[in-house]
């Protein structure tokens, strides 16, 4: 197969990268084994300093060469070089360059690249601060980037009878992957074009999201590493110290990862909310809640000792579920349970190793450990910061094995079938009430213990003091806390007392934390990150309430998420009728008008607010869109549109189209079965049909229609009706168009929607007002320079001649001898200039016809009297005042197509819920940059 | 008394009581014979190709309904309670969540799994052939 020389291939960029990655592993290798050496010989300083020296120096060759990968398949992206199959998969000569990044990690390889290129930079800074740790700690780094290689590796080792393929390589060609026909051809790449970019991943939260979220999965690696490295060296207080800044950024990278794909959802995506309990979701928020917990005992640990088998297993525990959720959501064992995943590529059984491996190496090394490690002999005290910063990590804990154990079913059903092929698979009913009916409670512990705990203090310190605080606040505050829910419950609704509570543990994290603040601002303001993160987490419990508890739809009244109302009977999405007014929730919404930017449509929908004496208060639009395919021939995707107030958002997403403006295929199965009758009709006559009371008032060789302007058109006809809608009571006019380009007939009819009437002009009008040139009755007329003639009421003045003319029906020749006449008509209230041509081509004369479709003159220049200096011209006119009637070709029951089905949805309170979980990663990384300042002092 | 013994005795009890609840809500696929029993259900089935689909916008916006075979090959009548959703005609397997009432399933969620468009396609050629 291989004997076809191709042509236009860059192979050198796919050599280049192949390169890259086989060195890339090599090195990660050499790199883990050089580190591991290191460690293993640490009393022995020279010998482990030569061994520290060659992993990193390795570990510097294994990153550049995974950024010159990623630069070589960047590159061959940017020039669009299909050859390579990565390309073609992903970017298509349409996509806008701004796409590009989002094409370049849009695939399962280039987002393992993403996540290797954050290891990489973040590397450059462990390396730099981690001190004695660093063989150990970037011995995890050296074990993991060489497992994430291979994922790119794509080797074919031989097994048995098969091959087991051993990661998939974005540098392979596409003809070594597909076997088509076209690659018999030596110039294929001249016949292909890519794929392109999924239209709904093209759009700016793809470009900021994944990278952030990388930034942030590829940071829990350094808790993890830093945990094997006190575990390995047997130094269980050194590093707790050196790396709480790492975890804390860690927590709020990944945070702010999450908090961005959730933002993405509400904001562009159909989905109408903000969080869904998806695998995929949970799949990233159960590392995150882990490396919560992992924090607070990490505290605790720095400040009094205990905890330390916690730290330990949180941190170790988080990076593994890490790895556990991209085996889940890019092993395609989630099936059909998952909205979003990433498309299957036969990784599963190396994503199983990548978990398995980091499990046994982290928790085998605990155990081995685990004597090791003593508490101080002395229990807690009761009353201590530590022990309930240690149960609140305790239920975080909790909340992150039920949310595991719920999302991994499908990998439960997975196992129990490969026992047991007649097993059937178990489903949750209804994810969304199961994962809400557990963590409410999760929610409520955490919300209380966040605001008690930071009154007290580590070792039970000053006790007699804070109790008497406490005694007072934690009352007072209570009792605040359920007056501000009996006080909002006037304005929302709390559906079951488990809401009330958790609405009243939300007001009391938020003020008790509100009051830490303001207590200690000003001595301890160090420390007000943490309450400032607490602070965030009551606002966002509020914040769910309003905003998911509370969310009504505009189009009809039913609040949804409890079921008043039997489920059937919630009709969340309503039809718009282009110009129909709807009424509801006291806003008056009208679909306006509809305008395509690009290859999005966007549906003009305005809200008028009506205040109780139906009067106009606000006013305001929104622009809900549609997406269609790359090639147009169908909408692929639906976007919303969302105004956003202080205290509530309405959101709007188009959620159905009248099926003709579905897709290509649908508009055409709808224009097929459309039947049209003929109808004759005088002018100033009228005929009766569907209701409506049509008029011929006159036809117009200037044609108004709309979409007749939108063409080009060599000439036109148009007929202006009347049209009285006697159901509606309401009078208009229609503008039927035909129109002719080259010899080709284009209608533009005009509708009436409401009564399900098309009407278009017959073709015989065409003929019947444009005569053909051999039916003509032609005039001769002789002039000189500057004279004029007249012909049926116009005047044709010769204004002068050009001696170099253009003209549609005229293409210049070689010995061409040509000469237009510029000649200037007026009359009957027109002036229009002509320029008919005269042409002498090998000693033939040959004239080319001016036309002017308004008026109907022909106009041909016939001959030059060279010694008189006088030009001969014929004139005819189409033969207009024909009379007789109108024909219209009209079709009844037309399916209208003038509507949007519409969701709109208010959102109370939801920037609640926005704003506290802001503060929540702000108070994370706050306390990371604190903390690093105090580290590095 | 050793706190952490109770602390551990709590949790594993809370763990044992919050699987038992929740337990409630997992169940297998249903197929339409085990729906007629009533209650909320999820069936997995296919798209029934031969039988009429019908979706008016026009005229109910919520009311999409379509025929599935389920995994026993029984045919029923789904009326969704939902816009038709996109490349519905493509779906190689269906999940419905509603309940059976006078033999109609009503179904209020629907899960699909559709080829990946971007996957399997053939190699696109262009429309026009270049370098001329």
């Amino acid at each position: 197969m291989n004997d076809i020389s191709y042509i236009g291939e860059h192979l050198w960029v796919g050599q280049l990268g192949h390169f890259a990655i086989i060195l890339g592993f090599v090195t990660a290798l050499l790199s883990a084994y050089s580190y591991f050496k290191s460690t293993r010989n640490f009393s022995d300083e020279a010998l482990s300093k030569s061994w520290k020296l060659l992993g990193r120096y390795s570990f510097a060759v294994h990153g550049l060469m995974i950024i010159t990968l990623i630069s070589v398949l960047f590159f061959a992206m940017y020039n669009h070089y299909y050859e390579y199959s990565y390309v073609f998969a992903h970017v298509s000569e349409e996509l806008p360059l701004k796409y590009i990044l989002s094409a370049f990690w849009e695939g399962q390889e280039g987002s393992f690249l993403l996540w290797m290129f954050w290891h990489i930079v973040l590397s450059v800074f462990v390396i730099r601060t981690s001190g004695k740790f660093e063989a150990p700690v970037m011995f995890t780094f050296a074990i993991a980037e060489a497992i994430l290689v291979s994922m790119i590796l794509g080797i074919l080792i031989p097994w048995g009878e098969d091959a087991i393929r051993i990661g998939s390589n974005p540098t392979t060609l596409l003809r070594q992957v597909n076997e088509a026909p076209i690659f018999a051809n030596a110039d294929y790449l001249s016949l292909i074009k890519g794929r392109g970019l999924n239209p709904l991943l093209q759009n700016y939260w793809m470009t900021i999201h994944p990278p952030v979220l990388f930034l942030g999965f590829a940071s829990t690696i350094i808790p993890f590493a830093y945990a094997f490295a006190g575990l390995w060296l047997n130094e269980h207080k050194e590093w707790l110290k050196q790396s709480l800044y790492w975890t804390l950024f860690s927590a709020g990278a990944l945070g702010v990862g999450i908090l961005l794909g959730s933002l993405w959802a509400y904001v562009a995506l159909s989905f109408g909310g903000y969080w869904a309990w998806d695998p995929v979701e949970n799949a990233s928020l159960v590392p995150w809640i882990i490396l919560v917990a992992g924090i607070h005992v990490h505290i605790v640990s720095i400040n009094s000792g205990y905890s330390r088998r916690s730290v330990y297993f949180y941190y170790l525990l988080s990076f593994i579920m890490v790895l556990y959720s991209t085996y889940m959501t890019r092993s395609g064992v989630l099936g059909d349970t998952s909205a979003h995943a990433f498309t299957e590529m036969g990784l599963g059984a190396q994503l199983q190793f990548l978990v398995a491996l980091f499990t046994i190496l982290g928790l085998g090394m605990l155990i081995y450990r685990y004597k090791e490690l003593t508490n101080p002999a002395k229990e807690e005290e009761l009353p201590s910061r530590e022990f309930w910063m240690f149960m609140g990590a305790l239920i975080l804990l909790f909340s992150a094995i039920l949310i595991t154990i719920s999302t991994s079913l499908p990998i439960y059903n997975k196992i129990m079938s490969y026992f047991n092929p007649a097993f059937e698979g178990k489903v949750i009913q209804d994810p969304v009430d199961h994962f809400n009916k557990y963590q409410l409670w999760i929610a409520v512990f955490v919300s209380i213990l966040s605001g008690i705990t930071m009154f007290l203090r580590f070792g039970a310190r000053n006790w007699e003091m804070q109790r008497k605080k406490l005694l007072v606040r934690v009352p007072v505050f209570l009792g605040l806390s359920v007056l501000f829910t009996w006080l909002s419950s006037l304005s929302i609704h709390y559906y079951s007392w488990q809401h009330w509570v958790l609405g009243t543990a939300g007001f009391f994290g938020v003020i008790s934390n509100l009051d830490y603040i303001f207590d200690k601002a000003r001595t301890k303001y160090k420390m007000s990150w943490a309450a400032l993160a607490h602070l965030g987490f009551g606002m966002m419990v509020i914040g769910t309430i309003t905003s998911g508890l509370n969310q009504k739809h505009i189009s009809t009244n039913p609040f949804v998420f409890r079921e008043i109302f039997s489920e059937n009977d919630v009709k969340k999405y309503v039809q718009l009728i282009k110009g129909q007014p709807l009424f509801s929730q006291g806003y008056l919404i009208t679909y306006v008008q509809d305008s395509l930017v690009e290859r999005e449509r966007y549906y003009k929908i305005n809200f008028q607010k009506l205040n109780d004496s139906m009067e106009v208060v606000e006013t305001f639009d929104l622009y809900p869109h549609s997406i269609y395919e790359n090639d147009f021939s169908k909408v692929s995707a639906f976007n919303p549109d969302t105004k956003h107030y202080m205290g509530k958002d309405i959101f709007t997403c188009v959620v159905s189209l009248p099926p003709s403006l579905m897709s290509l295929e649908e508009a055409k199965k709808v224009e097929d079965s459309i039947k049209y009758t003929t109808y004759q009709l005088a002018l100033n006559d009228t005929m009766h049909i569907e209701g409506l009371i049509i008029k011929a008032d006159a036809v117009s060789f200037n044609p108004t229609n709309e979409d007749y302007a939108k063409h080009t058109n060599d000439a036109g006809l148009e007929v202006v009706l009347s049209v009285q809608d006697t159901v509606d009571d309401k009078q208009f006019k229609l503008y039927p168009a035909i129109g002719f380009e080259d010899a080709m007939l284009y209608n533009y009819p005009a509708a009436v929607a409401p009564a399900g009437v098309r009407i278009k002009l017959g073709e015989k009008m065409l003929e019947k007002y444009y005569s053909p040139d051999d039916s003509l009755h032609y005039q001769d007329f002789t002039i000189k320079n500057g004279e004029s003639f007249e012909y049926k009421g116009y005047t044709f003045q010769l204004t002068g001649l050009n001696k170099s003319p253009e003209h549609t029906n005229y293409q210049k020749q070689d010995g061409d001898l040509a000469l237009g006449a510029q000649i200037s008509i007026t009359g009957n209230n027109m002036k229009e200039d002509m320029e008919p041509v005269y042409v002498i081509r090998e000693n033939q004369p040959m004239s080319v016809k001016s036309y002017s479709p308004s008026s109907g003159i022909h106009i041909r220049f016939s001959n030059i009297n060279p010694q008189d200096e006088a030009f001969s011209f014929k004139v005819a006119m189409d033969n207009r005042n024909a009379g007789g009637n109108v024909v219209l070709d009209i079709a009844k029951d037309i399916p209208r197509n003038d509507y949007v089905i519409l969701q709109a949805t208010i959102f109370p309170a939801i920037n609640l819920f926005w704003v506290g979980s802001i503060l929540m990663m702000i108070g994370l990384l706050m306390g990371g940059l604190n903390r690093y300042l105090k580290t590095r002092k | 008394m050793n706190r952490s013994l109770i602390i551990s005795f709590v949790l594993i009890l809370a763990g044992i009581g919050v699987f038992i609840s929740a337990s409630k809500d997992v169940s297998t696929y249903a197929n339409f014979k085990q729906a007629a029993n009533g209650g909320k259900v999820k069936i997995v089935g296919q798209l029934a190709k031969d039988m009429p689909m019908t979706y008016d916008p026009q005229n109910k916006p919520n009311e999409f309904e379509f025929f599935l075979t389920d995994e026993q090959k029984t045919v029923k009548k789904v009326i969704l309670h939902q816009p038709k959703p996109q490349d519905f005609e493509m779906s190689e397997q269906i999940v419905v969540t509603g309940e059976l009432k006078d033999d109609v399933f009503n179904a209020s969620e629907i899960l699909m799994k559709c080829p990946s468009k971007y996957k399997n396609e053939e190699i696109a050629i262009k429309n026009e052939v270049s370098g001329l």
